[in-house]
């Protein structure tokens, strides 16, 4: 690596944030106003579907910064013009405040625990043997403990690539000594992530239904937060690629390569779905089968069939053109496209478990638990990406330090 | 496919973030060529090749001798019984084919994802696929018992009224496995067919040179040939990578979609697709080493490849090491009898100690390799790679055997213990695979010499000369 930077010329003010950005923070504050209120309504109506509803809202938005937390770990392992391109956007997406307001969001989850998850109420665990075995997990002191032992741990993450990326801005000479240290943290902290992604799912999401366990759960997590995160930074990247200053950064080549990361995510999601749905169908076990019977019938199956035709084949077979690929407008289209499913895929994990306890349970997909859930997703959201917007408007767009930085902003360039 | 060879001249192909070169400096198109070729195409060949070779071919001998008793007397020579009635054929079986995955992922997935890196080890892992592949083979043909028969899995019409159970995936298998081994085989042929051109145009013996030339099909380098070349070859590529995937998917489903606690584990495919990678790239390392140093080709197959090749199975092996935690997490978690025991007996029962052996092996000891010395010490790297491909048998042997020796029913329950004769069966496929290596590096280029030439700085095409549409990359730069 050389020691000499030729791109010691750029400044922080050659990728000041455009102003447009202010805007998106308005557009946020409504959002997140008007999801919010929503969502208070059906907490009035019937909190247990509140509760789901919220959890859904929640399960995503998380899923997106830490999606983003690893993606930008992985680029710090692996290097790319790819990486620098959207490393601001990863970062604001994790910053460690991001992580502080996720753990407030999830007061509600402990306050509404009674009403998500069976395991809390000591009359069920008394009389359910399957509860009583893993009650010393599945309690709530210890429940909570753990979710606050994530956010630490990503909390910590993302402080230190944080920092260190601000140190990189300022001593662009010495760049390349940060770009080290980060891909020093990356390789544990990957390792880490992939630890706490899946206890997360087993906390929150697997244990509303405390009978079933899937093992691959977790890295159905990671390769669907991983698409969230994806999906979102690729959507961020298109708008930002229509202003300067990343109007002049942002070419085809960058697309055409995030594109092609969407398109592999893409397919991992679906391997993994479909390696735990036809492992669990053929072995049509009684402590395994209902969690698929229940998404089966009952106004869930068309959201089942949805998942595998809009969450998986479209976006796969438009995700195989070169020339979508190319286009950022076509690929920001396909990437907001993707998001929404992915919405979808969270609120079809989440979302039929709601009441399925009760005697009177007949499992319909419920018009307003759509309604809230979509809600809850656009409340949270509101509040969530103003915080982002706010971080990557602090910053230069672009990491001015990045040893990489030039043979990003050159990536491509031929190739109009 | 086209994406892939759209690429853009590499600013610092020969620089790695360690600093180490794809290829040594100081080498030209004649070097390159000349030194490759002289390993096949030479007057004396080197007496340790006849060692090597002979070794191997003595432990074939073996493999006949068990396999012609195997047929004799049938299955019963082995040591499966009831209750576990798939012992070292599966476990042979899985393993063998989890090396060839090593193979499939440099020569496929690495050419689309532009590593430049893997031209110098495609062949060679390419080779040691195809080797792998047929040493797997002979697996579960001999444990069907009647190998004569075997043509009955596949789905063809016939006065018996046989058709295969689809819903079985061991029928998936087969497709698997025949798929694998022959689109394997057909992109390798493709790789070699500019090269066996070389060596035919190079050879000085007329015999030698009319069985290269009948290898090169006519290969005149011609702009179309060139053409046609890299069309095909990413197609090939193209077909090949989604195998990577789906044979060791599909091996795993033997195991997942039946439900016996221990196999059925959603979490099987992903976790058997790692550690196939995980076990490759350790065979990759294991041959790599010596045979680098032997042929000195310290030039070509630089320290880059070998930090490349531990840092791939340090990744992998973290991945596996992830399904073992998760498997004994959700043993316990599942509050199921059959399943909280499965792993209680893993750990204490009467295989504890290959247990913990396959932990040592597998999630311990490579964990060495996150330590930067650890990946320069050539010899330290051999014995992690050796230690890795014990403990990738060892899981599959605690797989196959833990889950099956303690059913549900204490009365129904055995032991197993493999017979001389299932080590002899074992062994023999490891002489096969030495041998069929041995031959490999004397009769075919171990490094694709037209590759290997696009490493060199004169090959590069320079942004400003390249054309601003291109549909095919500049023969015969292979998309590196």
């Amino acid at each position: 690596m050389s020691e000499v930077h030729t791109h010691a010329a750029h400044t922080a003010a050659d990728f000041a944030a455009p102003p447009e950005l202010g805007r998106l923070q308005l557009l946020a504050i409504i959002a997140a106003v008007v999801g919010l209120a929503l969502t208070a309504v059906g907490a009035l109506l019937d909190h247990e579907q509140f509760f789901h509803s919220y959890l859904v809202g929640y399960v995503f938005w998380v899923g997106v910064s830490a999606g983003c937390l690893a993606l930008l770990m992985v680029q710090h392992l692996a290097g790319g013009a790819w990486g620098v391109v959207i490393r601001r956007v990863l970062e604001s997406a994790s910053s460690p405040l991001m992580m502080v307001l996720l753990l407030l969001l999830f007061i509600p989850v402990v306050l509404g625990a009674h009403d998500l998850y069976e395991w809390t109420h000591a009359e069920a665990v008394r009389t359910n043997e399957i509860l009583k075995w893993k009650a010393p997990y599945l309690n709530l002191p210890f429940f909570i403990g753990r979710t606050i032992l994530y956010f630490a741990i990503w909390g910590a993450l993302a402080y230190f690539l944080n920092v260190w990326s601000n140190r990189q801005d300022e001593d662009v000479a010495h760049g390349y000594i940060y770009e080290r240290r980060m891909r020093t943290l990356s390789g544990p902290g990957i390792v880490l992530f992939a630890l706490t992604v899946t206890f997360a799912s087993v906390d929150w999401v697997m244990a509303l239904d405390p009978e079933w366990y899937s093992t691959i759960f977790g890295i159905l997590f990671m390769g669907g937060w991983g698409l969230s995160a994806l999906a979102f930074v690729i959507a961020v990247s298109v708008f930002l690629s229509g202003r300067r200053p990343m109007h002049d950064v942002l070419a085809p080549a960058h697309f055409h390569d995030l594109g092609k990361l969407l398109l592999a995510f893409v397919m991992l999601w679906a391997y993994f779905s479909f390696s735990q749905l036809l492992i669990i169908w053929s072995g049509n076990l009684p402590e395994e089968i209902p969690w698929y019977l229940r998404r089966y019938s009952g106004g869930w199956q068309v959201l089942s069939i949805a998942l595998i035709v809009l969450h998986f084949m479209l976006p796969f077979l438009l995700l195989l053109s070169r020339d979508l690929k190319r286009n950022a407008r076509l690929l920001g289209a396909v990437a907001l496209f993707v998001i929404v499913m992915r919405v979808v895929d969270v609120f079809w994990l989440i979302a039929p478990e709601a009441h399925h306890r009760e005697a009177s349970y007949v499992g319909h997909l419920d018009p307003l638990a759509v309604l809230f859930g979509a809600a809850a997703v656009i409340g949270i959201g509101g509040v969530w990406f103003w915080l982002f917007v706010w971080g990557l408007r602090k910053r230069p767009l672009m990491p001015l330090g990045d040893p990489l930085l030039e043979k990003a902003l050159h990536h491509g360039q031929h190739h109009h | 496919m086209s994406s892939a060879l759209q690429e853009q001249p590499h600013e610092e192909v020969a620089e790695s973030k360690s600093g180490y070169a794809v290829i040594a400096p100081g080498h030209t198109f004649a070097s390159v060529t000349d030194k490759i070729a002289s390993i096949v195409l030479r007057k004396r060949t080197p007496f340790g090749w006849f060692i090597g070779v002979a070794i191997g071919f003595m432990i074939v001998q073996m493999l006949m001798l068990a396999l012609t008793w195997l047929l004799l007397r049938g299955t019963g020579i082995w040591g499966i019984n009831v209750p576990v009635g798939w012992g070292f054929a599966i476990i042979n079986f899985v393993w063998w084919i989890g090396i060839g995955h090593a193979g499939t992922l440099i020569s496929a997935i690495l050419l689309l994802f532009r590593q430049d890196w893997r031209t110098s080890i495609n062949r060679f892992a390419e080779a040691m696929t195809l080797f792998a592949v047929a040493c797997a083979g002979i697996f579960p043909l001999m444990h069907t018992g009647r190998p004569w028969l075997a043509y009955w899995m596949f789905p063809y019409p016939n006065t018996m009224g046989l058709w295969p159970q689809f819903r079985s995936p061991l029928i998936w298998d087969v497709f698997a496995v025949s798929t694998y081994a022959s689109v394997s085989a057909m992109f390798w042929f493709v790789g070699l067919i500019p090269d066996l051109a070389t060596f035919r145009d190079r050879a000085k013996n007329r015999f030698v040179r009319m069985i290269y030339g009948l290898g090169a099909m006519g290969w005149r380098g011609s702009a179309r040939h060139w053409h046609r070349y890299e069309t095909a070859y990413l197609i090939l590529a193209g077909l090949s990578t989604p195998l990577v995937l789906s044979v060791h998917t599909i091996v795993s489903f033997d195991f997942a979609v039946s439900i016996v606690p221990g196999w059925h584990a959603t979490i099987f495919p992903p976790y058997f697709v790692a550690g196939a990678i995980y076990a490759g790239f350790a065979m990759v390392l294991t041959l790599l080493i010596p045979i680098r140093k032997f042929y000195g080709l310290e030039d070509f197959i630089t320290m880059r490849h070998i930090h490349n090749c531990a840092k791939v199975m340090l990744a992998t092996g973290l991945i596996v090491f992830y399904g073992y935690v998760m498997e004994a997490f959700f043993g316990w978690y599942s509050a199921n009898t059959y399943e909280r025991y499965m792993i209680y007996n893993r750990m204490t029962g009467p295989y504890a100690f290959v247990y913990w052996l396959l932990i040592m092996c597998n999630g311990v000891v490579p964990q060495l390799l996150w330590s930067y010395r650890v990946r320069e010490n050539l010899l330290a790297l051999f014995g992690i790679a050796m230690v890795v491909n014990v403990g990738m048998w060892l899981e599959r042997f605690v797989i196959v055997v833990t889950s099956l020796h303690r059913d549900y029913l204490p009365s129904s329950w055995g032991n197993y213990m493999p017979t001389i004769w299932d080590w002899a069966t074992f062994v023999g496929t490891i002489g096969l695979f030495i041998t069929l290596i041995f031959v490999f590096l004397r009769l075919l280029p171990m490094i694709s010499i037209f590759e290997v030439r696009t490493l060199l700085p004169e090959a590069q095409v320079r942004e400003e000369t390249m054309p601003t549409t291109t549909t095919v990359a500049p023969a015969p730069a292979a998309g590196d």
